[in-house]
């Protein structure tokens, strides 16, 4: 997971910056890993005393269209956000939202109970509750002595 | 080419980056101190179709009861408010985005019937149609003598 921290003075800078995805996303670009760290959809996490929990925006999939799978602490998060049905692009007088296919993998935080994972998509909103294992109690070796 | 019949302005105190720190209008103004909370202006599609123009906006996080749309002089204005809905003991370890409130206005042009304004919000997007103003026929005024 590409770790880029923002802080809350820099949010115009980031708002500009969101400008300039969108542009360049109309351009053909000929390295098209140049912004390798902007990554779709955006996530947040946040640690509970519980879970580790994921959020991420994602407005306009329907549940039928994400596709969320979990392997080896690697969680895929697939979908693809259609444009109206039969309207032609030149029918558009303002285009800004994303469009397309998309996929994510994100990196599980370690002591994570894989089996238990569990997803509410709520308002466009996606957020995934990754319980936490629980922490392994250190356990006792005997030590036996060989008679000398 | 004719006008656009809705042209999106930037809203009024909010510089054109589009993005500011503003109080909570309305409502909240009560004796208690206003929080700052973020304002984005949401990414929007607007396209032709054949009852008139439909608007799209990302607006995730926004629910019909927080989203508030106003057609008021020509000016049609969405205010989307978001409560992120986490639990007090939720600790940041990683952030890509930041949780705000959502605010665009646009301008409506006289082709637009501002009575029949429709509004749906699916998925945390917003859609708007803005039906055509039916074009009245011409009448003739009858003249009489005095």
């Amino acid at each position: 997971m590409a770790v880029f921290r923002w802080r809350h003075s820099w949010g115009n800078l980031r708002d500009l910056e969101r400008e300039f995805d969108r542009l360049l996303e109309s351009i053909k670009m000929p390295f098209p890993g140049l912004r390798l760290e902007r990554q779709y959809p955006p996530v947040n996490v946040y640690e509970l005393d519980e879970e580790f929990l994921l959020v991420a925006e994602l407005p306009g999939i329907s549940p039928e269209n994400l596709d969320l799978t979990v392997a080896g602490g690697i969680l895929t998060l697939k979908g693809e956000r259609r444009g109206p049905e039969g309207i032609l692009d030149d029918r558009f007088r303002r285009h800004e939202r994303l469009r397309g296919k998309w996929q994510r993998q994100l990196t599980l935080p370690e002591r994570v109970d894989e089996e238990r994972l569990s997803a509410e998509f709520v308002n466009g909103v996606l957020k995934i509750h990754l319980p936490k294992l629980p922490t392994v109690k250190p356990r006792h070796i005997p030590v036996v002595g060989g008679e000398s | 080419m004719s006008e656009p019949e809705a042209t999106p302005v930037p809203p009024a105190p909010v510089p054109p980056t589009g993005m500011t720190t503003q109080p909570v209008p309305a409502q909240s103004q009560s004796t208690a101190p206003v929080p700052e909370r973020t304002v984005f202006m949401p990414p929007i599609d607007i396209y032709d179709s054949d009852e008139g123009l439909v608007l799209l906006a990302d607006l995730p996080g926004v629910t019909i009861e927080s989203l508030e749309i106003q057609v008021q002089d020509n000016r049609l204005t969405l205010f989307g408010r978001v409560n992120p809905a986490l639990p007090t003991e939720a600790r940041l370890l990683h952030q890509e985005f930041e949780w705000g409130d959502f605010l665009r206005s646009f301008i409506l042009s006289d082709e637009v019937d501002h009575d029949r304004i429709t509004a749906k919000l699916n998925h945390g997007v917003l859609e708007v149609v803005l039906p055509r103003a039916t074009k009245t026929a011409p009448r003739r005024i009858q003249v009489n003598k005095e």
